[in-house]
């Protein structure tokens, strides 16, 4: 009774969060450009999608900047969990607290803040601006995914390696470096899908002229919803189920080898 | 037997807390030395200070003669084999043991062989290709002293290494470690805070307590003659109670007075309150009348191969613990005696700092 | 130690020139005139009756859609928890993927869905029923709210009551709990970190947006959002959009720090 009543609540859920999705998927096929009215079968909204230079160009800057962000993050967030290791605990603390304040506040304060301290630096907004405040924002992702990894077992290791004769680069990369591994690729993964999600920050960092997904679908959206975005929410739900279906058939087969 | 390591007045503070207070040590070549204590008594660090993981902020570090002070850890020829054996999860067996000699760009075959030597040594023969995590506790042990004797180290230090198997283990284990001793032919540095282990297996066992040495000597020595309470109850179960010298060679314990081995020349002259040690299995049990004292038996344990009693004495407050092969009833009025070679007296410490100081002379 | 300070050295960085410096400016703004004087005016702007009524109906329209949250997310996290593992891997993936989609098409869903000549409209028509105005309307704001952060607020929850050793639950009932003392004495208590961090990624989000009343709003709805969303996009008033959004960072602040009462593990359960 009890299994029937999960069953059915699951089925609830599902319902809400996949129906709207399949509606547009469905809607993306749909000859018409009407939103209620079925009248045929056809590709044309894919066609006006890619042909589209904007949002082509859209699609090039969300994922470069997303790649480069996530980059520049793992590698400064990776640092610090480093250097955070080697401070008193109070001044990690300290340092932590900051790291948390994008997190935790509102995107649209961290967009506004970035936002005016270009302003006042007259930085000129556009594609470097938004790189660096993504950065900004994924920076605390690295830390927090990389840190756990970062203890007292990884310091015992080291010093393991050290005293069977390696010399500290070595034992850092042949030692540390595997050992936050798992945590710098999540780092870099979360940081990446982060960006790419990203619409407000993005909203108030971009100068006029540039654009990422997120914020053309904004301004077509404000003019009047074209199918042509019914076929990219089909295009991203289907590369983000491959890709999750592809990372979570890798892990569970990762899982049985053990 | 030439000295090997020697520490000279080695301290050491972390932030405001002073963990070694000025510690003089002397290994010599081929030797089982134990550091012996409580956690928190300055032994790890001492270890640390000898690997090269923590530089002493005052004193000075030799080995074989030469001032080794501020020499990395990877320089030095000391290896040691880590609390948790510190084996890198990542790696095999197989790579585990190679890594020192990788480091030190050795031949591939070298390496191999020198593997099968290792794994031959510490009876895991066959394991180069497993992965760390199949291991168990006792092989992962074994594991990392293979690894850590392939470079031919001096010394091997090894940081209480028995302390995460379980107690069957431990006890195979230290003959083990012994064996591989007598093989190597190298010196061992053995960190614990379990006397059992010390006690079995060491030359020399150095008993510290909050960056003191207490106490160093021949387990025996430590055993019989412990100079301090703190000793005394480190090592073993003991009877430690309040005494006065009241004649020469004859102590007053509880209103009782015994004949005893120490005296004026041992630094006890009549009149000193001092601390006497009395192990309970030195106790012996008479006759109700016939003995030094009397005492009725309230409680009584079985343990394994003999009984553990505590017996409330007749003339005072005191409680004795006995240790006797020969079963007495709780409730049962004895008559106890104690051999004038078993009183073990001891000064009494005027403050932490002020015994220590004494023991340093 | 593998670790050196230096290393930390453009993190810090990043901190002065991301973080600190950013949050002065908008400090500066918020307590300078247009014509450059210091000034308590911007912060003050949001006790007019406009601002006030934004902040009150995002305050309450965030409160709403957080509660309609937990209460579709804790029974669903106690489903997914007793559910066979195998399948549990399955379900998460299923609740995960939507959040893979961009939040703007989202929510632009339920615009298709709810609108005048939308698809639900048009299936009441179909089978004879009036059509009825559903954009622009609060609830449709609440709706999109609740569709866009349900998953942050299950997948939180989801990972505390995970970890709960079936043993404590057993042992409730062992020692004579009911189902329901033992959901209000055990379960729910040991949840609590699930509960605050999914909170806190639900109420801040929907207290704060411009985005979801702007496209179901159709811009009829203000919300505190966008009232700051348009001083600096419209009329390029910063100073009173930066006034305006400190007075919006003290609730933020307040209702974190009040959250965090509830919490002992100090937002360790956040991702």
């Amino acid at each position: 009774m009890k299994k029937i009543f999960g069953r059915i609540y699951i089925l609830i859920i599902m319902l809400f969060l996949y129906l709207p999705i399949l509606t547009l998927i469905v809607l993306s096929f749909n000859e018409a450009k009407s939103m209620s009215v079925w009248t045929g079968f056809s590709l044309r909204w894919y066609q006006e999608l890619f042909h589209s230079k904007i949002m082509m160009g859209a699609i090039a800057n969300t994922f470069s900047i997303a790649i480069l962000a996530a980059l520049i993050a793992t590698i400064v967030g990776t640092m610090a969990v480093l250097g955070m290791a080697a401070m008193k605990q109070r001044t990690e603390n300290v340092l932590m607290a900051f790291n948390n304040i994008p997190m935790l506040n509102a995107d649209i304060v961290t967009g506004i803040a970035l936002m005016l301290f270009f302003l006042m630096i007259h930085w000129p907004r556009g594609y470097m601006t938004i790189l660096f405040s993504h950065a900004t924002f994924c920076i605390p992702y690295v830390i927090l995914s990389v840190k756990p990894r970062m203890n007292k077992n990884t310091d015992r290791l080291f010093e393991a390696a050290l005293d069977l004769g390696a010399s500290e680069k070595y034992a850092f990369r042949k030692i540390v470096l595997p050992e936050l591994k798992p945590g710098i690729m999540s780092g870099f993964l979360l940081s990446f899908t982060m960006s790419v999600d990203d619409f407000i920050i993005t909203y108030f960092t971009r100068g006029a002229g540039i654009n990422t997904i997120s914020t053309l679908i904004y301004s077509e959206v404000k003019i009047g919803i074209r199918p042509s975005l019914f076929a990219l929410s089909t295009i991203i739900f289907v590369v983000a189920l491959v890709v999750l279906i592809t990372v979570n058939l890798r892990q569970s087969r990762a899982d049985r080898a053990v | 037997m030439s000295e090997l390591i020697r520490l000279e007045s080695i301290v050491k503070r972390f932030d405001d807390t002073v963990v070694l207070n000025g510690i003089d040590l002397s290994v010599a070549e081929n030797e089982f030395v134990t550091l012996l204590g409580p956690s928190g008594c300055g032994k790890t660090t001492t270890l640390r200070i000898i690997g090269g993981f923590e530089k002493p902020d005052e004193g000075r570090v030799f080995f074989d003669g030469k001032d080794i002070t501020d020499m990395p850890a990877n320089q030095r020829h000391i290896n040691t084999v880590f609390q948790n054996y510190a084996l890198f999860p990542h790696m095999n067996v197989g790579e585990n043991i190679a890594f020192s000699m990788r480091v030190r760009n050795k031949p591939e075959q070298y390496i191999k062989d020198k593997i099968k030597y290792a794994l031959k040594l510490v009876n895991l023969d066959g394991f180069e290709n497993r992965r760390i995590d199949q291991l168990s506790g006792g092989q992962q042990q074994r594991i990392a002293m293979a690894r850590a004797i392939v470079n031919e180290p001096r010394v091997l230090l090894l940081d209480e290494p028995l302390g995460a198997l379980d107690l069957k283990l431990r006890q195979e284990m230290q003959y083990e470690l012994v064996r591989l001793k007598k093989e190597l032919g190298i010196t061992f540095l053995y960190i614990t805070h379990d006397q059992e282990e010390a006690l079995t297996m060491s030359d020399k066992v150095v008993v510290m307590n909050e960056g003191y040495i207490q106490q160093e000597g021949t387990p025996e020595q430590i055993y019989d003659e412990p100079v301090n309470a703190f000793v005394a109850d480190f090592i073993g179960d003991s009877n430690i109670l309040d005494g006065q010298m009241i004649a020469e060679r004859v102590v007053r314990i509880d209103g009782v007075d015994y004949p005893c081995i120490d005296g004026t020349e041992q630094g006890f002259p009549p009149g000193r309150p001092v601390d006497v040690v009395i192990r309970p299995e030195d106790i012996d049990i008479m006759p109700y009348g016939q003995g030094q004292f009397n005492g009725t038996i309230i409680s009584k344990l079985f343990i394994g191969v003999h009984y553990e009693m505590l017996v409330q004495s007749e003339n005072g407050e005191i409680e004795w613990l006995l240790q006797n092969y020969d079963q007495h009833d709780v409730g049962e009025k004895i008559g106890m005696k104690v051999d004038p070679e078993n009183i073990q007296i001891m000064h009494k410490p005027k403050s932490e700092a002020e015994s220590a100081r004494e023991l340093d002379l | 130690m593998i670790a050196k300070k230096r290393f930390a050295t453009p993190f810090i960085f990043w901190i002065i020139a991301g973080t600190v410096i950013p949050l002065i400016s908008i400090a500066y703004y918020g307590f300078t005139s247009r014509e450059g004087g210091f000034t308590f005016s911007n912060i003050m702007a949001m006790f007019q009756h406009d601002h006030l009524q934004a902040l009150g109906l995002s305050l309450l329209l965030a409160f709403i859609s957080t509660v309609i949250c937990l209460a579709l997310a804790f029974p669903m996290a106690m489903v997914l928890r007793e559910s066979k593992y195998g399948k549990q891997g399955f379900l998460i993936f299923v609740i995960i993927l939507p959040m893979w989609m961009n939040f703007l098409l989202r929510t632009m869903a339920w615009q298709v869905l709810l609108e005048r000549q939308g698809v639900i409209n048009s299936l009441f028509a179909a089978i004879g029923l009036p059509r009825q105005e559903m954009m622009n309307t609060p609830g449709a704001i609440v709706l999109g709210m609740v569709y866009d952060f349900l998953p942050f607020m299950i997948l939180p929850i989801y990972n505390t009551v995970s970890k709960i050793d079936n043993h404590l639950i057993e042992a409730s009932y062992d020692l004579g709990a009911s189902k329901f003392k033992t959901y209000t004495k055990v379960i729910i208590p040991l949840a609590v970190p699930g509960i605050v961090s999914g909170i806190t990624m639900v109420f801040i989000p929907a207290l704060t947006t411009f985005v979801i009343s702007n496209m179901l709003g159709g811009g009829k709805i203000n919300l505190i959002g966008n009232i700051i969303e348009q001083e600096f996009t419209v009329n390029s008033n910063w100073y009173l959009g930066s006034g305006l959004s400190l007075v919006m960072m003290v609730f933020i602040i307040a209702s974190m720090l009040l959250l965090q009462k509830f919490d002992k593990t100090g937002g360790q359960n956040l991702i």
